[in-house]
């Protein structure tokens, strides 16, 4: 079979699975679907039905590459009937058709054109079952248009009318460029513009820091002179004091506490601080120097020493361990030998374990942080 | 020479000028048929024909020599698609009688490559596919149990 269609001839067989041509692959096989069904098939192998469908396709390129041969041959670009019932003829000669013998035999009587005029007679009348949209879609093309539709003159005479106008001249036209001499002062204000929005973001920090309201922080390293400006106006940044330089205060226990006689030198001890601050006041510089993901380690060290002059717990009741808590400290000591008699009293007993292990742990933290 | 060509062009577009009373019969005739297949919807798409026609490096306006095409194409499916269905009950019939009871479910008439492949080869095309190509599961099964 002559490759029609200008279509790839060695995949005569198998229908491509990919191509731009696929709606029109699509079309074929369900239109070669009903010519089937119309002449009483109940049902496809899908490859059959591909490779039919695929030989229509290609049973319509060849007669179309052969009638516009045989139009090209009489000297016409365009087909006329006579060169289609040729091409027809040819195909039809495989199988032969009535008055094919005959050399000079008219081709408005041939033998192919009756066979189709009884076709369509016998046949019956089954259009293609969806309408088609037009394809392939062909993208409109918007050209430019010329001197002589827009109806100027060209800018030079050599240009005749009908080429295409000319794009907006600032797309092409060289601009004149100032020399350089213009163009540093014109940089040097820019580099002062950008120093003034500096300083005043900087001044803009700096009230807020004074009014405690400061934002994350925005200076970055590697700025000395801003650093040093960062330094004076935020604590978190300056240099880290040494241990003993500021007296650091006790921790404060709750007033339950302190009636505990195992506890009253510790409790009256801490009883004479008076300047107590709540919990979330006491670790907010802590918290604030998280949040601004500052993690300059010695910074945070330094606010919290200096700022941590007493810790006030709150006691909840949680379920935390109460046995480990015990150490053979010389205070404790009297209560592990107490304990077993208040087995009674659990609650009691608990209380006053937990309130042992919290003073324990705070003492324990303020000295690890001065080791640090 | 020259007169020869000229004649077999003649012949070519059948407009020959030495024409006979028979001819004009034969050219109304066609006209006519051309004229019945506006009216006649051929069930491949005019759309499709002139795409495919269009890649051929074909160029007509008339939408009757597109039909034409159309019709033609129609029936050469039409007459392939007879000959399969003969070839397919051709072979359900020369199916032994005993499994032919078994067969009764499933006697729907089925394009097969197999059946589609014999008939293609009268109308020169010759289509070869492989033994083992696996249409569906019972593919590659002895046929006689496959058609169960």
């Amino acid at each position: 079979m002559s490759d029609g269609g200008g279509e790839n001839g060695s995949e005569q067989t198998q229908p491509r699975k990919s191509g731009g041509d696929d709606f029109a692959q699509a079309i074929a096989k369900v239109a070669v679907a009903q010519i089937c069904e119309s002449e009483g098939f109940q049902a496809f192998q899908n490859s059959a039905l591909e490779t039919l469908s695929d030989i229509a396709v290609r049973y319509i390129g060849s007669i179309g590459k052969n009638a516009h041969s045989y139009a090209n041959l009489a000297g016409r670009t365009e087909c006329n009937v006579f060169d289609i019932i040729q091409s027809l003829e040819d195909l039809g000669s495989v199988q032969g058709f009535s008055g094919a013998s005959f050399v000079d035999h008219s081709l408005s009587s041939s033998g192919v054109i009756r066979e189709i005029d009884q076709y369509v007679g016998e046949s019956g009348h089954i259009p293609f079952a969806y309408s088609i949209p037009e394809f392939p879609v062909v993208k409109e093309r918007k050209l430019t248009p010329s001197f002589f539709q827009t109806g100027q003159e060209p800018p030079d005479e050599h240009i005749p009318s009908w080429l295409p106008v000319f794009p907006e001249p600032h797309t092409y036209a060289r601009l004149p460029l100032p020399d350089e001499k213009a163009i540093e002062p014109m940089i040097r204000m820019e580099l002062q513009k950008d120093r003034k929005v500096d300083q005043s973001v900087l001044n803009l920090h700096q009230r807020l820091v004074s009014n405690g309201l400061e934002g994350p922080s925005s200076v970055y390293p590697g700025d000395p002179d801003k650093v040093k400006q960062a330094e004076e106006s935020n604590p978190f940044l300056a240099a880290p004091l040494e241990f003993g330089e500021k007296e650091v205060s006790r921790v404060i226990l709750p007033a339950k506490l302190a009636n505990e006689p195992a506890l009253e030198s510790r409790v009256t001890e801490n009883h004479v601080m008076n300047n107590r601050f709540a919990v979330l006041e006491t670790f907010a510089p802590a918290i604030e120097a998280i949040k601004e993901g500052s993690f300059d380690s010695e910074g945070q060290k330094r606010v919290l020493l200096n700022r941590r002059p007493t810790v006030k717990f709150k006691i909840g009741i949680g379920k935390k361990s109460f046995g480990s808590m015990i150490h053979s400290t010389p205070e404790n000591e009297g209560l592990k030998k107490i304990s077993p008699w208040f087995k009674g009293e659990s609650e009691k007993d608990e209380k006053k374990r937990r309130a042992e292990k919290i003073l324990k742990e705070s003492m324990e933290n303020s000295q690890e942080l001065a080791q640090l | 020479m020259n007169q020869n060509q000229n004649q077999n062009q003649n012949q070519n577009q059948n407009q020959s000028q030495q024409s006979s009373d028979g001819r004009h019969e034969d050219d109304t005739a066609l006209s006519e048929f051309l004229a019945s297949l506006m009216e006649y919807t051929p069930t491949i798409p005019d759309e499709l024909v002139e795409h495919y026609l269009g890649k051929s490096g074909f160029q007509c306006p008339d939408l009757r020599l597109i039909r034409l095409v159309a019709v033609a194409t129609q029936k050469f499916v039409a007459e392939v698609a007879t000959d399969a269905l003969q070839q397919c009950k051709a072979r359900q019939a020369s199916i032994v009688k005993d499994k032919r009871d078994k067969q009764q479910k499933d006697k729907r008439l089925i394009l097969t490559m197999e059946d589609l492949s014999k008939a293609l080869r009268e109308h020169g095309v010759n289509v070869k596919h492989q033994e083992y190509f696996a249409d569906n599961p019972s593919t590659g099964m002895d046929p006689a149990s496959r058609d169960e």
